[in-house]
């Protein structure tokens, strides 16, 4: 799952090209992901992990993140 | 008296000197302390040989260090050039170069990004606020706190003087830099205090970017009314549930932002859980607010004001409308009247004014108008329409190429634009700069980009392409090279190669034909 989302990341939402994204690099703030991304990416795990992810938990704590997300998921 | 931007702070610092001027995240700065902190940057800046009318680059994300950048820069004697720090690298250089950036002021979290701008060809030769060495000369934040807060001689800024040049899509693919003196920003601040009922006791919501116009909103009129400004991060922009919670724990009480950001809020679900009686007054701009969502907004928060306002980069904001009546859910609201300090013009092809009720180019004079394009004295005589007066004095008249009407209450309604020029979640793309990038890769023989508008709230553009003969170059590497070239928001979010172009009878690229079939493939 986790390779998943970086590839999605990569080749879907990034704003400039990209080899690797860390797991602890900030999505949001660097500006890797705009916000139309950010939906996207969660529609993308949502199809992904079939799952439904409710509106209280879309939050920066949850999705700053790759380990942010893969420590949600695995809740 | 205030005559320039500078001084604004100067006053709110002696006036209220322990008020908190801004705040971002879990930090704050009171009016002395930037006050202070920008007197410190300007010495250090002048000390570097910085010269009154300088251009300096400010390179940051949202963050509590962009106000003393602001200020630092204007009390040097400087113009602040505020560059987009998610921007591609080639578009920041071109940036830099076309005004002759010398000082780039920045945050470490730029560091990946400064170190790119460097190894282009470029003007820079001094980079303040990062706390590693480049081959270029580098200072940290921590160093220029160390100077003197004294000035070593105080420049002698005029209102007339160049405060900032902000940059935005140029047709021909080459951002073009809209230059503002003290002066017209100043008349802007001081003409929203007059206009709306803004006082010391409000928070003012700011998601504007500083190279993004709006954002004079909470770095100058927010400061200009002695009230506090919360710097939305960037993080929040994008999570509209922790956005919520934010509103309502910073008790913000005046917002301005682009329609999408609203509509977002609307749409995760979150306004029901949160009690939002703070926020009192909402402004809204830079593009048209779909009315079933203006009225849905409006419905969850009765007691809040709604004002639109209009108005390009160029002029920065030139009419409003208050909002008194819910809004039915098919037409849009007016863009309102022309406020204090302010005229218009309506005018059809032949440069002449239409007849009351017709439709035509808006037209406008104002103190807030700016002095020109950077370095493109073309560009501005195209812009500005000169109505002659008597011999050696004229009236300047901006023209926004939108489309408006007066109705019968005397008030403007936007129509569209009279060129390819088009409004994409708030920020200006110009359709011909997306395809002129696309004819950049030696791949590509023809483009087309268009609009898809399946729903209203999100817009997306496509773009359609031959290939050269014999070419083999697949979409995500297309999408690779604007993203080289482009901001993420003007990359198309479709790219279609096709065999050839729809075209008309004469030969023409058919748009409408490509809208048709796109929405038939993507439906």
């Amino acid at each position: 799952m986790k390779d998943k989302i970086e590839s999605y990341i990569i080749n879907n939402l990034a704003s400039e090209p990209l080899d690797k994204i860390y797991d602890d690099e900030d999505l949001l703030g660097s500006g890797i992901v705009d916000s139309m991304g950010m939906m996207n990416l969660i529609n993308f795990i949502e199809t992904e992990a079939d799952i439904k992810i409710p509106s209280e938990d879309m939050t920066i704590e949850n999705f700053m993140t790759i380990k942010n997300i893969m420590q949600y998921l695995s809740r | 008296m205030i005559y320039t931007l500078q001084q604004i702070i100067e006053k709110a610092a002696s006036d209220t000197p322990n008020k908190q001027a801004f705040r971002c995240f879990n930090d704050s700065i009171t009016y002395r302390e930037l006050d202070n902190k920008s007197n410190r940057l300007a010495a250090y800046l002048i000390n570097d040989g910085v010269k009154k009318g300088d251009r300096i680059g400010i390179y940051m994300n949202r963050c509590l260090e962009t106000t003393i950048a602001v200020y630092g820069i204007l009390k040097s004697g400087a113009a602040y050039v505020p560059i987009d720090p998610f921007a591609p690298i080639s578009r920041v250089s071109k940036i830099l170069n076309d005004c002759g950036v010398s000082h780039l002021v920045t945050t470490p979290l730029q560091n990946r990004r400064i170190n790119k701008v460097l190894e282009t060809e470029t003007t820079v030769i001094s980079i303040i606020g990062s706390d590693i060495s480049f081959e270029t000369k580098t200072v940290s934040w921590q160093f220029v706190y160390s100077h003197s807060a004294t000035l070593p001689n105080k420049k002698n800024v005029l209102g007339s003087d160049l405060a900032f040049i902000l940059y935005t899509s140029g047709s021909t693919g080459v951002p073009k830099g809209i230059m503002h003196t003290h002066s017209s920003a100043l008349s802007l601040a001081k003409i929203m205090a007059d206009t709306f009922d803004l006082t010391s006791e409000d928070i003012f919501g700011n998601p504007a970017p500083l190279h993004f116009d709006p954002s004079t909103f909470g770095y100058f009129v927010a400061p200009l009314v002695k009230a506090t400004t919360v710097i939305v991060s960037d993080a929040h922009l994008k999570m509209p549930t922790s956005l919520a919670a934010m509103i309502v724990d910073e008790k913000i009480s005046i917002w301005y932002s682009v329609p999408l950001m609203l509509i977002q809020l609307l749409n995760s679900g979150r306004i029901e859980k949160h009690d939002f009686r703070a926020l009192r007054w909402i402004f809204f701009a830079g593009e048209v607010f779909v009315p079933k969502h203006l009225r849905a907004l409006m419905q969850l928060w009765p007691e809040t004001r709604f004002t639109n306002l209009y108005g390009p980069a160029e002029l920065i904001l030139c009419t409003y409308y208050n909002i008194e009546l819910l809004p039915t859910a098919e037409s849009n609201v007016p863009i309102g009247n022309v406020w204090a300090d302010t005229e218009f013009k309506i005018l059809d092809n032949r440069q002449e004014e239409v007849k009351k009720g017709e439709i035509g180019e808006l037209a406008v004079r104002s103190a807030t108008l700016m002095q020109g394009y950077w370095n493109n004295e073309q560009l501005t005589d195209k812009a500005f329409k000169r109505v002659k007066i008597a011999q050696g004095y004229e009236h300047i008249y901006y023209r926004t190429g939108d489309l408006v009407k007066e109705n019968q209450d005397g008030e403007l309604l936007f129509l569209g634009r009279n060129d390819r020029q088009i409004k994409l979640r708030g920020h200006r793309v110009e359709l011909d700069e997306v395809e002129y990038t696309f004819l950049k890769h030696e791949d590509v023989e023809e483009v087309a980009v268009v609009v898809l508008d399946k729903e209203k709230e999100a817009q997306e553009l496509a773009a359609v392409i031959k290939l050269q003969e014999g070419a083999e170059t697949y979409n995500h590497q297309l999408r690779d090279f604007c993203k080289e070239h482009l901001p993420l928001y003007a990359i198309p979010t479709i790219i279609e190669v096709f065999a050839d172009l729809p075209r008309t009878s004469s030969g023409k690229i058919n748009r409408k034909e490509i809208n048709n079939l796109l929405d038939q493939t993507t439906k």
